[in-house]
């Protein structure tokens, strides 16, 4: 019953996998060796991509979350409607979301007609805030939507009993709701890690010429050089890969610890 | 002489690959008779039921249904119909469609089926819900639903798993009622699974008790609570009085024992309860509790003498082997 | 107990902020010209959708839809039987497989989509429909395997012993009893599924070979020509909403 599954993750994944090892140590046409991978350790470029793609997605995860329990706080008891809306961004694509944010807040954009001008600047801005935004727009349903599931299976009876035998509210949060949103939402965080990482569908659309994200970087390198720029391409994309699952075994081991809550 | 009932013979089941659960159960069930399973929680009452329905695998021994073997078919292919404890319906389909399911899958048009699932709906008394979504409706009226679809079936063997259990003791009665005049009317051989021992008394043309995976008597439902067969079985059945006799126990059930002011034994009274329609008083007799349940304007006061007589006719002799079986 | 009358509180504004902006998109369409600061365009038009038809749109709204129904489909055939056996915990040690099923959701899909190029151009595969589906396959899989024993269990097991004890043989009880149960969970998963095969951007680029897919046609215009990009988004939207509007109606038979 497992074999399908497993067999086509092994195959397809494993051989993506294996394929952009090999792709990261042959350049095209010529003699296998590490040298994408110096480049990737010498270059300025690639360590300021590193470091702006770590800032932006811990950025999003951390404000994201956040946010999100906020909301599924206050969401708690809404009813259907408000419920559909607050998830109805979880559909829209990413790309979609980030042509809606250039609409909006770019230079001379709706949002800067409406108020008569903006005091920031968030579309190609140097700091990757428009980025961020976009993230928080698109991860914030997404977690409320996991929160609120969580909280669905007889949260509300535990937090009632609680307050009844005298827990305080402050409490109740860290003992009653704290134990109950923690799985879901480090799994969530973790996706949204992951994919904020790894993608760049929105840092190309909005985000700064420079630096670039890992992805950027990976694509930039592939499209400069034909010969070379693939197997630097495809050591960057290894990079960030391992460094989202070895933060993904961290995150897991945190919040199987009880005493990491 | 159950031919052509269910014959079940030295069954052994560890559902799931886990320990065993029944080994070696024997069970006759003759044709058109009602037999309930009684026993606590975990004595196997489901699992029997599971394997008899072939949801549970055998690892060993024999099911017969009507004299032919069955424990080798597949559950479809079985001729039993099961009403399981929640009623398990199909939320995409109306009442009716509910009910005919085991119709479409003899393959009868839907015309005709629906028309066949309107009788059985009457007969369980809801034809009002026909076209109605099962959702919504109360537990009761779920679990009739789940009956006229069992009924639907028309099997050779009709297996219910604790049926009156999710609904309040209210509602039990009518369909326990139902349950015994469509099973009485039609002479639909039936294994009723109970975990409690009054329903069972209720149910039963015969009670089977099954203690951890055994069934330990077969018999008449007076049988079980006047004449039981060890001490185990007393106990489930509320015959608390065991008193040595010998290598012997004689056994009487509390009901059965009067207190007067004369009597063979004496006693004094350490505690009273009152339990509605009657009291029930436990009298101590040279270290020995005795329970007698007498009427509520006759109960002594704790502290008081009374004398303390055992019918005859009511005591009834545990037959020593199996006592010192059955006790752990 | 008193129902508790529904307030428009911060979860409902929260919930209309979200919503708003999207709304802007449609106008932006067709929109020829809408100059700032001027809050209403000075003149609607179709200049967008006449740019965006001749920008391989038709081939790409065709390819990306095509792949991604394909995609959803394989996913959950192979993601059947696996989530039934994750689901109803049958296995003593399902860690593993549990990591080895969401492991493509850790890793960028331009890093897949460029681990398989290196196949796929060996076998000649690149840039077709099958290379298209296997590399969006890779993303798509966890998604629907996770959504699917998120809505397996003990249920849907009860369910399907009632079909067989109905007399249904295993097919018609799959047909008649399983699948029906099953469908919002199904739903969700397909709708989920497709949402991501039909937005994924960087397996596309890497496999697509220059065929165009719908995301990697609108990138380039949210930079250069923000009417073509909102008509674009538009159609990248059109479908999406349509498959959520259909998961939402499978979706109200619930288990």
């Amino acid at each position: 019953m497992l074999a399908p599954a497993v067999l086509v993750m092994l195959v397809l994944f494993g051989g993506a996998m294996a394929g952009a090892v090999r792709t990261s140590v042959t350049p095209l046409g010529g003699h296998a060796g590490a040298g994408a991978w110096s480049t990737l350790l010498h270059d300025s470029e690639f360590h300021d991509a590193v470091a702006f793609t770590l800032r932006t997605a811990v950025l999003s995860t951390g404000l994201a979350a956040l946010l999100a329990v906020l909301v599924a706080l206050a969401a708690r008891r809404s009813g259907t409607v408000v419920r559909a809306l607050l998830a109805a961004p979880v559909p829209v694509p990413h790309l979609l979301v980030a042509t809606v944010a250039v609409l909006w807040l770019a230079p001379g954009g709706l949002a800067e007609r409406i108020l008569g001008g903006l005091p920031f600047d968030v579309v190609h801005d140097r700091a990757g805030a428009g980025v961020v935004l976009v993230y928080i727009y698109k991860e914030v349903p997404f977690l409320v939507v996991l929160l609120l599931s969580a909280m669905g299976q007889g949260y509300r009876e535990r937090d009632e009993a609680a307050a009844a035998v005298g827990v305080s509210p402050a409490q109740r949060l860290r003992w009653v709701l704290w134990p109950t949103i923690r799985g879901p939402l480090v799994v969530g965080c973790i996706v949204v890690f992951a994919y904020v990482a790894g993608a760049f569908e929105v840092p190309l659309a909005l985000g700064p010429s420079y630096p670039p994200t890992v992805a950027e970087y990976a694509l930039q390198r592939s499209d400069a050089d034909l010969i070379s720029g693939p197997s630097v391409a495809a050591a960057a994309l290894l990079v960030s890969a391992a460094a989202s699952i070895v933060l993904a075994a961290l995150a897991v081991r945190a919040a199987k610890d009880p005493q990491g809550g | 002489m159950s031919d052509h009932g269910l014959r079940c013979t030295e069954i052994a089941v560890s559902p799931g690959g886990g320990p065993p659960i029944l080994r070696g159960l024997s069970l006759d069930v003759p044709a058109g008779t009602r037999t309930v399973l009684v026993g606590p929680s975990g004595a196997g009452k489901t699992t029997l039921l599971r394997a008899i329905a072939g949801l549970e695998p055998l690892d060993g021994g024999r099911v017969q249904l009507g004299g032919r073997r069955i424990d080798g078919l597949a559950p479809h292919r079985r001729k039993i119909a099961v009403v399981f404890q929640e009623p398990r319906l199909l939320a995409h389909l109306d009442v009716l469609d509910n009910i005919a399911l085991p119709l479409r899958a003899a393959g009868m048009r839907k015309q005709e089926r629906r028309r066949v699932a309107a009788a059985h709906l009457e007969e369980v008394g809801l034809a009002a819900l026909a076209r109605r979504r099962v959702q919504g409706l109360s537990g009761g009226e779920q679990q009739r639903i789940a009956l006229a679809r069992a009924l639907t079936a028309a099997p050779q063997l009709l297996l219910l798993d604790e049926p009156l259990g999710a609904l309040d003791p209210n509602r039990r009665g009518a369909l326990r009622r139902l349950i015994c005049t469509i099973q009485r009317d039609r002479g639909l051989t039936t294994v009723v699974v109970t975990h409690d021992r009054n329903e069972a008394a209720e149910l039963g043309d015969h009670i089977a008790l099954m203690l951890e995976g055994r069934i330990v008597q077969h018999d008449e439902p007076r049988g079980l609570f006047e004449r039981p067969v060890s001490a185990a079985v007393a106990r489930f059945f509320g015959t608390t009085n065991l008193l040595p006799d010998g290598d012997a126990t004689l056994a009487i059930r509390p009901e059965h024992v009067v207190l007067a002011d004369e009597g063979e034994l004496r006693g004094r009274v350490i505690e009273t309860t009152y339990a509605g329609d009657h009291v029930r008083v436990i009298v101590d007799c040279d270290g020995r509790s005795i329970t007698a349940h007498v009427a509520p304007h006759e109960t002594p006061r704790v502290g008081d003498e009374v004398g303390i007589v055992l019918p005859g006719e009511r005591l009834w002799r545990v037959p020593p082997r199996v006592v010192d079986h059955e006790q752990r | 107990m008193v129902r508790r009358r529904h307030r428009p509180g911060l979860a409902g504004l929260a919930g209309v902020a979200l919503v708003a902006p999207l709304l802007a998109l449609v106008v932006r369409a067709f929109a020829d010209e809408w100059r700032s600061p001027a809050l209403l365009p000075q003149r609607f038009g179709l200049r967008g959708v006449r740019i965006a038809l001749g920008a391989d749109t038709g081939s790409a709204f065709a390819n990306s839809a095509e792949v991604a129904l394909l995609t959803v489909v394989a996913a959950l055939v192979i993601a059947w039987p696996a989530a039934r056996v994750l689901g109803e915990r049958r296995l003593r040690h399902p860690a593993p497989v549990f990591l080895l099923l969401a492991m493509p959701l850790l890793v960028p899909s331009y890093a897949v989509g460029t681990g398989l190029t290196e196949w796929f151009i060996r076998l000649g595969l690149d840039g077709t429909t099958l290379g298209l589906v296997a590399a969006h396959l890779t993303v798509v899989l966890p998604y629907v395997t996770l959504v699917l024993l998120a809505g397996f269990g003990p249920r849907l097991t009860a369910i399907e012993e009632m079909g067989s004890v109905s007399g249904l043989p295993p097919l018609r009880r799959l047909r008649l009893v399983t699948i029906p149960a099953a469908a919002p969970t199904v739903a969700a998963a397909a709708l989920l599924g497709f949402l991501v095969s039909w937005s994924d951007y960087g397996s596309s680029l890497a496999i697509g070979a220059g065929r165009p897919m719908l995301p990697v046609v609108l990138l380039p215009f949210v930079g250069s020509d923000p009417q073509v990009a909102a008509t674009l988004a538009v159609v990248f939207l059109a479908p999406a909403t349509a498959a959520l509007v259909f998961t939402v109606r499978a979706g109200r038979r619930p288990l």
